[in-house]
């Protein structure tokens, strides 16, 4: 038992996380994004998410794991429209993740917020504790219309309806990576190895992918940025994701 | 062991094969799509289950040409990506350039020949062998041939490069017909007749935006749609935090705010179609401020006179602080830059507008240098290509030939002007005087409907071909495309069926175009451009470049810069200045908006509507989805009593369409916008019957030096029509609410 | 205590008894429209929901919780006056509890079950439900205690446990009553119920005692179920649902939802099953009372909510608050103050109180205010979180309006049920109450 506890204040100590041989991060530099939404569409390429339909766009049921959010700041003339990509931010201290009554949503060692289909009963708990509303329910099973299902990604599972579903910082790849680095005798993925599909599409470069327990890593670089913030700090989630905010001139 | 006897055996196998048979019937009647695990015995070579291989290609959503990568497994693609060697793409795509698999895999393409079998636009089409669709093609064309008059025979196409645009040149003059043609909505004949004007070249420059520290854009969304968006991309992500310590300044100048209008540090609402006159201003404003120094300074002052920034000020209701503080910002940053396009290329002084803008880039001195204009030299073939630009001047002569019953065969690929063109100009109307027409067509879009015979062609990743992007990125570059899939249905590529059709007509047609596939001739053009350039070598040597330049999917010479390109007489630059404030379309009292129409970055002139990744991803300046929508200040819509929803009659001289009011913040009163992209009549089930076309209310007034239509010159008035309609957005509530959500307001540059 | 008279022991028995002995046609017709009310209204749209999916209701992206969970939270609440005021008023020796509290006790377990079939309808993939309970398996995954809606599988089956036991060893003398009085297979199957109760002073003892020790070990039970409850939705990070006041608020609206209930319930056994000379004006005076007080409380936590809301000063627990008071469904929030915080009110008034049918009105009036309350709180709170762009709306579809009728059904049908198996009033505490030794006449 007293192991037990151990283990468990262990755990929970932050920082936990870093023994690990990966800590996945991103950051995403407002002030190249444009809000082209090239992220939005190699994502839904990339991870079979459903073609819904009008409908379900009119009921707000649409499936986007990355979605590009919009703000407004002044009036016209002086109008300003700010850009801010919004996808799970894979936190440390994630409220998701204690909502779940069965597991399915969970950390792993790599500090990926995981969330497996099989497991998901679809309490839809996780997306009412996630300030990023970042999940997305499965209302019902999708089809694709033929032959557009030739293109889904075997990597990747089909969900279907009643599950939870939501950006994994395309796990597969980092797989992939992790498999091959093994193949070749190595410990360790070497950094620019993994690209998740929204990253690797952004045409302005704004979005920067990596292992943050790499100091040497861009990814590590870029999170000293002086411009770095996390979106909803003071809810201590402790997000994964550091934005770089756009600049005022 | 127990013995069996012979009949035992006999009832085994006997009741074996009923099981068989039943079992087969059972499973054939339960599960129709038997899916074999690996299709093919003696799996295709590259073929190996869980493996993917990546195959570079070219992306044909939009004219930029960028370089792309396909995944493919089991032998089915499953993503795209940019290749990172190619120059342009440098391994990014856009949104639309992702969903080709969506053209690939639709299930509206066309798939096999179809004959038109009721009236001609009525849909009614059967299927019919390819052997057939090209002898009726063939023998037809033949006869006009034999009796001599293959002018009757007409091509049109989209904008077509490569050696493909050669191909159907050689057709056309083997035919001797000269009346192959381009049409592309988007294709800048503003900018190259400009172009032509200032600095005396027929190529399009490359504008150098990465290494620019002050860019200003006249209506260009050269984040979105102008030119090569990708390439643009990448070039903004570096100005803006790509050098260390610089950060480089964007400026936007447009009625209605694009993506790059929401990039930019300053966004400004000239007056509608001043936007020219406000790049004047801004000259006059660098001469007399001292910022040039050219020699000529005395003759550019004297040809701006008329453009003092007070006098700019009135017309263009930019003030005259702001005219002077972006000449001084202009004038004295290290790398500024100006581009023009979007609605200032499209109106009656498109190109008296980009002529002002080209002598910005003079003035800053900046032709010819990094962070400026660069001078692209020729490209590596199809150098003529644009000429073949039909513009709208020369659509209206192709509408007049149909009319007037000159053309007997008209032949069309990859070009929509049903829906591209205003509606009044009558080309729909028109095609019903051509006794036959023939789509050369991937899917059944407004244009092809209205054909008496569809030849499938296979999609851009079922085919060879090559491209040349234009404007090239400074040095020469062409990239190869190659099929990455095995031909889904029974379609050929557009070059294959333009080689049968030379075998069926005869004659002298088949001896000179003697190559079997696309891809014969693809590699034969290149084996010759490769022996040009001083390599003649060993087959071997052609063999491994060949194999080299087909696994990078481009070939360029990085070292070839143009750099040293003449700069232009700047006496020339001034004689070319004139007046540019555009006419409009429509009385002012009577209808009293401007109407914006714009390309999306979602469907660009309208050919991705039927992809449906593209319906389903929002609009990135409004979240909209599945639908058309028309753009209202705040102020204008609260004065007229409109609220999200109200569905509005936008009517002009030229027609009118309803369509539900959208109030958008950053679009200038006076001003109404609509995207361009929806309101298809047909194209497939995602494109159909949604939204509207606003080119087809479109006036029709054309550029007055260009010739080609001037797009964002009509006028319009609302009328509400008490309906409402849901506008399907993604967007909740679009501002901050003081929430920190952008982050800690703060000044690092 | 009765207003027509005191019974006689036989009469009491025979009151009682014949309800349950005794089944006309009314009986069946009402048995038969609750039964095909539920059928249609409940179990057809739900089955048609768990083939296309819970996309069939009209929760979406920004609102995956809908009246599904408010319904589950009215129906538990409804649960609490049953078990938690029997026991209570055991234990404080309240004399007029006596008539009502079976029929009390019922009304917890069945609108417990009527709670408990919302979990399935709210559940995505119901089929796999049971992964929420530790049954240890093959791949030793466990479910995981930090959840709040783990506390709630783990509160919710130990109450129904609990108020199992306590409403069926409450009867068991009673059982013992019917097997007396009837023939047959009943009496069969009574002997087995009542487990050969023969009203020795030893059984009565321990009866009392085991009762008393259930009672004590009932009313915390039912305060942490409720408490569990409202974690669900204060656990969140939520503004307007991340309250510590919210476990307080949950179980004063519970008790107060379910003393409205038992006196609907209450109206309904005395008009219907005759029973009007034991549940008389003292049940009906003490409970409206009761009722009073409660809606005070109810009141008094309200206003600390909204005040703790806008001292928190927060953008998003004043953008919760503005959207609560004056939003679209602003009109639902006010009806619901006035129905739970001034109609009470009215009861003040002893003309009021006195009257059943007034009481009737009032106390479905609370129902309908508390009904609202939950629905509120799932449909103002959580659809308009952090990122404003993501701010979405909810509204139930016809789908979830019919279950939410349905559920009242199914109650109805349980409730029908009940009564012809277990006698509605406790035959035998009624008679403790009874002057002794009256003979029959
Ligand atoms: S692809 Fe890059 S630039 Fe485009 S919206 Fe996504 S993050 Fe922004
Ligand atoms: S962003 Fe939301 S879904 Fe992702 S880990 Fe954080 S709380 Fe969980």
């Amino acid at each position: 038992m007293s192991t037990f506890v151990e283990k468990l204040r262990q755990y929970r100590k932050p920082g936990y996380y870093d023994k690990f041989d990966y800590h996945w991060t991103m950051t995403i530099d407002l002030d190249r994004c444009t809000g082209c939404e090239a992220c939005m569409v190699a994502c839904q390429a990339e991870n079979n998410l459903p073609i819904v339909g009008e409908k379900r766009f009119a009921e707000n049921r649409e499936i986007k794991w990355i979605r590009i959010e919009r703000y407004w700041e002044g009036e016209y003339p002086d109008v300003k429209m700010r850009f801010i990509p919004m996808l799970c931010q894979h936190c440390d201290d994630a409220p998701c993740e204690t909502a779940c009554p069965v597991f399915a949503t969970y950390h792993n060692q790599d500090g990926l917020n995981t969330q497996i289909y099989n497991r998901c009963i679809g309490t839809r708990t996780c997306a009412v504790y996630c300030p990023y509303e970042v999940r997305y329910f499965n209302w019902f099973t999708y089809t694709w219309d033929e032959p557009l299902e030739q293109q889904l990604n075997p990597d990747v599972t089909v969900r279907e309806k009643g599950v939870m579903e939501k950006c994994t910082f395309c796990i597969q790849r980092i797989r992939i990576a992790k498999d091959n680095a093994k193949d070749d005798d190595r410990r360790r993925v070497r950094d620019g190895e993994v690209v998740p599909a929204c990253v690797q599409s952004c045409p302005t470069e704004a979005l920067v992918f990596g292992n943050s327990n790499d100091p040497e890593a861009k990814v590590s670089k870029m999170m000293k940025n002086p411009r770095g913030y996390k979106v909803l700090e003071e809810l201590n989630t402790t997000p994964s994701i550091v934005y770089l905010t756009k600049v005022h001139s | 062991m127990s013995k069996i006897s012979r009949r035992d055996l006999l009832q085994y196998i006997g009741a074996g094969g009923i099981g068989v048979v039943g079992g087969v019937l059972y499973g054939e009647s339960v599960q129709q799509n038997v899916e074999l695990l690996i299709p093919q015995v003696v799996p295709p070579e590259d073929y190996s289950p869980g493996v993917a291989t990546w195959y570079n290609t070219v992306c044909n959503q939009c004219p930029a040409g960028c370089g792309i990568s396909v995944r493919i497994r089991e032998g089915k693609a499953k993503k795209i990506e940019g290749n990172p060697v190619h120059p342009v793409s440098q391994g990014r795509t856009c949104a639309r350039g992702q969903a080709g698999l969506n053209a690939l895999y639709n299930p509206d393409r066309i798939r096999t020949p179809l004959q038109n079998v009721g009236q001609r636009g009525s849909g009614n089409f059967e299927e019919i062998s390819w052997d057939e669709a090209l002898t009726t093609v063939g023998s037809r064309i033949g006869r006009l041939k034999i009796d001599n008059e293959a002018s009757r025979v007409r091509l049109l196409c989209g904008r077509v490069r490569g050696h493909l645009d050669e191909l159907f040149l050689q057709f056309m003059n083997l035919l001797g017909s000269d009346h192959y043609q381009q049409y592309d909505f988007t294709y800048p004949s503003a900018l190259m007749a400009a172009n032509k004007m200032s600095f005396g070249t027929d190529v399009l420059p490359y504008y150098d935006i990465r290494n620019a520290v002050f860019l200003l854009s006249f209506g260009a969304d050269y984040l979105g749609t102008w030119i090569s968006p990708v390439h643009h991309s990448l070039a903004y992500g570096h100005l803006r935090q790509g050098r260390e310590g610089r950060r480089g300044k964007t400026i936007q100048i447009e009625p209605r705010m694009s993506l790059s209008g929401a990039a930019a540090d300053e966004w400004i609402a000239a007056r509608p179609g001043t936007e020219g006159l406000l790049a004047l201003g801004i000259a006059h404003a660098l001469v007399s401020e001292g910022h040039y120094h050219g020699s000529d300074r005395d003759e550019w002052s004297k040809a701006l006179q008329a453009y003092s920034p007070s006098l700019v000020s009135a017309e263009t209701e930019v003030s005259e602080d702001k005219i002077l503080r972006l000449a001084r910002e202009f004038g004295t940053s290290t790398a500024s830059l100006a581009i023009a396009g979007g609605a200032t290329a499209a109106g009656t002084n498109a190109v008296a507008s980009i002529v002002a803008v080209n002598a910005l880039n003079y003035l800053a001195g900046n032709l010819s240098q990094p962070g400026g204009i660069i001078f692209n030299p020729d490209p590596a073939f199809s150098a003529t290509a644009g000429s073949r630009q039909a513009g709208f001047q020369g659509m209206l002569d192709l509408i007049g030939a149909m009319k007037a019953g000159d053309v007997d065969v008209l032949l069309v690929h990859d070009t929509n002007p049903v829906f591209a063109l205003p509606d009044n100009v009558g080309f729909r109307q028109a095609m019903q005087n051509v006794p036959l027409i023939i789509a050369l067509s991937s899917f059944r879009d407004e244009t092809t409907e209205m054909a008496d015979l569809i030849l499938p062609t296979s999609t851009y990743l079922e085919s060879w071909g090559d491209d040349v992007p234009d404007p090239g990125v400074g040095f020469p570059v062409a990239s190869i495309s190659q099929p990455v899939v095995a031909t889904l249905y029974d379609t050929l590529p557009v070059g294959d069926i333009v080689l049968s059709l030379a075998r069926q007509i005869g004659g002298e047609l088949p001896i000179h175009m003697r190559w079997g596939t696309m891809e014969e001739f693809i590699k034969e053009r290149w084996r010759e451009e490769y022996d040009q350039r001083g390599s003649e070598g060993e087959e071997q040597e052609f063999e491994a470049f060949w194999q080299a330049a087909l696994e990078a999917g481009v070939w360029g010479q990085p070292g070839a810069v143009a750099g040293d390109q003449p700069v232009p007489l700047s006496s020339s630059m001034i004689a070319s200045i004139a007046d540019p404030v555009s006419r409009f379309a429509g009385d002012e009292s009577d209808y009293p908006f401007v109407l914006h129409p714009y390309l999306t970055a979602t469907f660009f002139d309208g050919r991705g509507a039927n992809l449906p990744w593209l319906q389903e991803m929002p609009d990135p300046m409004t979240s909209v989805v599945y639908g058309s929508w028309v753009e209202l200040n705040p102020v204008t819509a609260d004065e007229l009593g409109i609220r999200e929803g109200d569905v509005l009659d936008v009517e002009s001289p030229a027609g009118s369409v309803r369509v539900p009011a959208l109030i958008f913040p950053a679009i200038r009163p006076g001003v109404v916008a609509i995207p361009v992209g929806q309101g298809h009549a047909a194209y497939g089930r995602y494109a159909r019957d949604r939204g509207v076309n606003p080119i087809h209310i479109v006036a029709t007034l054309i550029d007055d030096q260009s010739g080609d239509l001037a797009w964002a010159a009509t006028r319009v008035k609302l009328k509400l029509t008490g309906e409402r309609l849901q506008i399907i957005k993604t967007d909740g509530v679009t501002r901050t609410l003081g929430r920190q959500i952008l982050g800690p307001e703060n000044d690092h540059a | 205590m009765f207003d027509h008279g005191q019974p006689s022991y036989a009469e009491v028995n025979k009151d009682v008894l014949s309800v349950m002995l005794e089944t006309g046609p009314k009986y069946w017709m009402l048995l038969g429209t609750t039964m095909s009310v539920a059928g249609i209204c409940f179990f057809m749209p739900w089955i048609y929901q768990l083939f296309v999916g819970v996309g069939a209701a009209g929760m979406n992206r920004n609102a995956v919780w809908g009246s599904y969970l408010s319904n589950f939270i009215f129906w538990i609440g409804l649960s609490h006056s049953g078990t938690l005021l029997s026991a209570v008023l055991h234990i404080t020796n309240s004399p007029w509890r006596k008539a009502i509290y079976r029929s009390a006790e019922a009304m917890t377990l069945f609108s417990l079950m009527t709670a408990a079939m919302f979990v399935m309808v709210h559940l995505g993939r119901v089929w796999f439900v049971h992964w929420s309970f530790p049954i240890p398996n093959q791949m030793g995954l466990w479910p995981n205690f930090r959840s709040p809606l783990m506390f709630d599988v783990m509160a919710i089956t130990t109450y129904l446990t609990a108020s199992s036991i306590f409403i069926y060893m409450g009867s068991v003398p009673d059982f013992a009553a019917v097997r007396d009085a009837s023939t047959g297979l009943r009496r069969r199957l009574y002997t087995i119920f009542s487990f050969g109760w023969r009203g020795t002073a030893r059984e009565w003892h321990t009866l009392g005692w085991a009762y008393t020790f259930f009672a004590i070990f009932v009313i915390p039970l039912a305060v942490s179920v409720h408490s569990i409850v409202s974690w669900d939705f204060a656990l969140s990070i939520v503004p307007g649902l991340h309250h510590t006041i919210f476990a307080p608020y949950f179980v004063c609206g519970a008790i107060f939802s379910g003393t409205a209930g038992i006196v609907t319930v209450m109206y309904c056994l005395r008009k219907f099953l005759n029973f009007e000379r034991y549940i008389g004006q003292v049940h009906l005076d003490s409970l409206g009372k009761l009722l009073i007080t409660l809606s005070l409380i109810w009141s008094y936590i309200n206003i600390l909510e909204l005040f703790s809301s806008w001292y928190g000063g927060t953008s998003f627990e004043l953008e919760a608050l503005q959207f609560k008071l004056t939003g679209f469904y602003a009109p639902l929030y006010w009806e619901m103050i006035l129905f739970c915080a001034f109609v009470p009110l009215l009861i003040l008034f002893k003309k009021i109180r006195w009257s059943w049918n007034k009481m009737l009105v009032i106390s479905i009036l609370i129902n309908v205010g508390m009904l609202t309350e939950r629905f509120i709180i799932v449909a103002t709170s959580q659809p308009r979180k952090f990122l404003p762009d993501a701010f979405g709306f909810y509204f139930p579809s016809w789908i979830e309006l019919s279950i939410t009728v349905g559920a009242f059904a199914i109650f109805a049908t349980l409730f029908l049920i009940f009564i012809k198996w277990v006698p509605a009033i406790s035959i035998y505490e009624v008679k403790e109450t009874l002057k002794p030794l009256r003979r029959d006449a």
